[in-house]
């Protein structure tokens, strides 16, 4: 590679230009975000910088005619629905993942209805689901029909998470644990447990970003309570200002304020593992 | 203790244990050997109780164990890898089964603490207590699998080639540690390997199994001098195979000429297909054309080379067939004798040393595939 300067060259600006277009557009929403207000509009040229919009979307602000965003609830709505499609999806497919580490008969086919939940167009799902509440005569709710399809959407990228991090698990230690008169319930707790869990932290960051803005699924499943990306895509009919890019810089800080958390969880797992070993022996 | 009675366990047809029984007697050291696929891997997890047996019983102390799970059973098992928990300590690994043991766990940590220590102190890692398993080396952390494996008092405790993934140096070493332990604790050990030295240096009894099937069960010394069958001699390794005629007339006609059989075999009246075999130590070396004594028997061969290796030299002859045998010499025995390559000396051996068994449908074929 390094005797190939043209090759190298090439893919070098390849690279630059995908994080070009990765990034672009975030970083116009986010200096368009620092708009004057409230008369400035959400395009170039920036008037004049300030934080209006921030402080607007806080209501910190005047009244003017530029009505507050109406996200409050369904950020609220989004996170709780993101967190717990989480834990349970999370769950289901280290519980299944688990179950798939011995053949069983009709492994195959139980595995591709599994993974069907995140092939299947997400529009006819959401779809689906609005007919057979319906049907049955439940009522759509964020927390209840929306709730029910994003696990059937998420439970599948968990599941395969846990898969491939169960292919690689040594199931001689469990044997080992199971020797010595340990049961496997406590051998799960004590030793599977502590090892999948680099596996299990990024299950739940799988699960976790795809229901938070999961759309199409939710966009039939939904009663009159909005998730975030629809109560975002719900403003754009009115009309547009920087308030939102405002907003979204906001969730986008939050966002990688959740994968800091990740990563750090995901170095510490070890290491921490190990430390606490250490300390029961100190105590 | 523990009884082993016609266990058979299937994979797709293939039989991995074939109808094993075995009685094992508290207290007991027994090695079992077998190549590669012999199933002795096989009957460890169906004792351990990771497999179920297709058909057959396993009793420990009268109870039969075929509906425990492996928590239950009280037997201990070192894994040919070990096994150790990665994320923790060499202490907290050694002292899992104490603070876990589904039934009587020990919840005292200085009563923990002192098995634990107790335990690292035998195997010779009381220093090593606070190390990760990271930071062992193979030696240690094998050490250590045994130590976790001992502290919670097996039964029975069971060693899948536990000494396979050391070098030579520490094998010698830790086949000592291991009698002391076992002489120590009085547990009973279940060691199984696939290396015929360390079966007949560590066993009370040795075990030989193939194909799923127990071929010998005897003293070290019975098995060495003594093996039932062409095929346990052929495990050894320590002898010079043959198949032939058995005339009738105290002869065995191989390909590479006719030898004396031993006398014990001479009442056989009839012709028969026979499989012969002489231990590699027992075979003298004499220029082409020097008398025989009455009671030897002999073959001429073609001499190849010698391979040296401290206190023993062995060396290689060509058979009028094209077979190599080997010839052992120990130095501190006779002066070693320089050979002229490619020229043709006489084996010579007590003709009662020589060991005869009926031919054997599947021996013939095991031997035509050694020997493809």
């Amino acid at each position: 590679m390094e005797r190939q300067p043209i090759l190298r060259g090439l893919l070098t600006g390849w690279t630059a230009l995908f994080l070009v277009f990765l990034y672009s557009p975030m970083v116009v929403l986010a200096i368009l975000s620092f708009q004057s207000g409230p008369e400035g509009g959400p395009q170039f040229p920036i008037e004049h910088w300030s934080i209006y919009w921030y402080r607007q979307l806080f209501n910190l602000v005047p009244a003017s005619s530029v009505a507050p965003l109406p996200l409050g609830g369904a950020l609220l709505r989004s996170l709780a629905l993101a967190l717990t499609t989480m834990v349970v999806s999370t769950v289901l497919g280290t519980m299944t993942a688990q179950a798939f580490r011995r053949h069983f008969r009709g492994s195959g086919v139980v595995f591709y209805l599994v993974v069907l939940g995140m092939m299947v167009p997400g529009v006819l799902v959401g779809l689906g689901m609005a007919l057979t509440a319906n049907y049955v005569g439940i009522d759509r709710t964020w927390w209840g029909t929306v709730f029910l399809v994003h696990v059937v959407y998420t439970y599948p990228f968990s599941f395969l998470v846990m898969l491939a991090i169960f292919n690689r698990f040594d199931r001689s230690v469990e044997e080992a644990a199971w020797s010595l008169g340990v049961s496997p319930v406590t051998t799960f707790r004590r030793i599977t447990f502590p090892l999948i869990f680099p596996g299990v932290l990024s299950s739940m960051l799988f699960a976790f970003t795809l229901s938070y803005d999961e759309f199409p699924r939710t966009l039939f499943a939904s009663g009159g309570d909005l998730t975030l990306p629809l109560a975002i895509y719900g403003t754009f009919s009115v009309e547009i200002h920087p308030n939102l890019f405002a907003f979204g810089v906001l969730t986008t800080l939050f966002s990688f304020a959740l994968l800091a958390v990740y990563a750090t969880l995901m170095t510490l797992s070890v290491r921490r593992a190990r430390r606490v070993a250490v300390q029961e022996e100190i105590a | 203790m523990l009884e082993i009675a016609s266990v058979t366990k299937r994979y797709g047809g293939q039989a991995a244990l074939d109808g094993i029984s075995l009685s094992v007697g508290e207290g007991a050291y027994l090695s079992l050997l077998g190549p590669s696929g012999s199933g002795k891997s096989t009957l460890l997890r169906v004792l351990a109780g990771y497999e179920t047996p297709d058909a057959g019983q396993v009793t420990l102390d009268g109870r039969n164990l075929n509906a425990v799970p492996a928590h239950e059973r009280g037997i201990g098992f070192v894994s040919q890898g070990f096994a150790l928990f990665p994320h923790l300590s060499v202490f907290d690994n050694v002292a899992f089964g104490l603070r876990y043991h589904a039934h009587k766990p020990v919840r005292d940590s200085a009563e923990t603490r002192r098995r634990v220590m107790e335990t690292l102190e035998m195997v010779g890692l009381a220093d090593y207590v606070q190390r990760e398993i990271q930071q062992l080396s193979g030696g240690q952390k094998q050490r250590v699998a045994l130590a976790r494996t001992l502290v919670v008092r097996p039964r029975l405790c069971l060693l899948d080639e536990p000494l396979g993934a050391l070098d030579a140096n520490l094998r010698q070493r830790m086949t000592v540690e291991l009698r002391r332990i076992h002489a120590a604790l009085g547990i009973t050990f279940f060691h199984v390997t696939g290396n015929e030295m360390e079966a007949l240096a560590m066993g009370d009894r040795v075990v030989v199994l193939d194909q799923g099937r127990i071929l010998q069960v005897d003293a070290p010394d019975t098995v060495y001098n003594r093996p039932s069958s062409i095929a346990v001699a052929r495990f050894l390794n320590r002898y010079n195979l043959f198949s032939g005629r058995a005339d009738g007339q105290g002869g065995i006609a191989t390909a590479a000429g006719t030898v004396a059989a031993p006398r014990l075999c001479e009442q056989r009246q009839h012709a028969e297909n026979v499989d012969f075999c002489i231990r590699i130590d027992k075979i003298r070396v004499q220029p082409e054309g020097e008398a025989l004594a009455e009671d030897e028997a002999a073959l001429m061969a073609t001499y190849i080379a010698s391979e040296f290796s401290g206190a023993i030299i062995t060396h290689l002859f060509r058979l009028a067939d094209e077979r190599v045998v080997e010839v052992e010499n120990h130095l501190s025995h006779r002066r070693p004798t320089e050979y002229d390559a490619g020229r043709r000396y006489s084996l010579v051996w007590p003709r009662d040393e020589g060991l005869v068994f009926p031919a054997q449908a599947v021996t013939r074929e095991a031997t035509a595939r050694a020997a493809a």
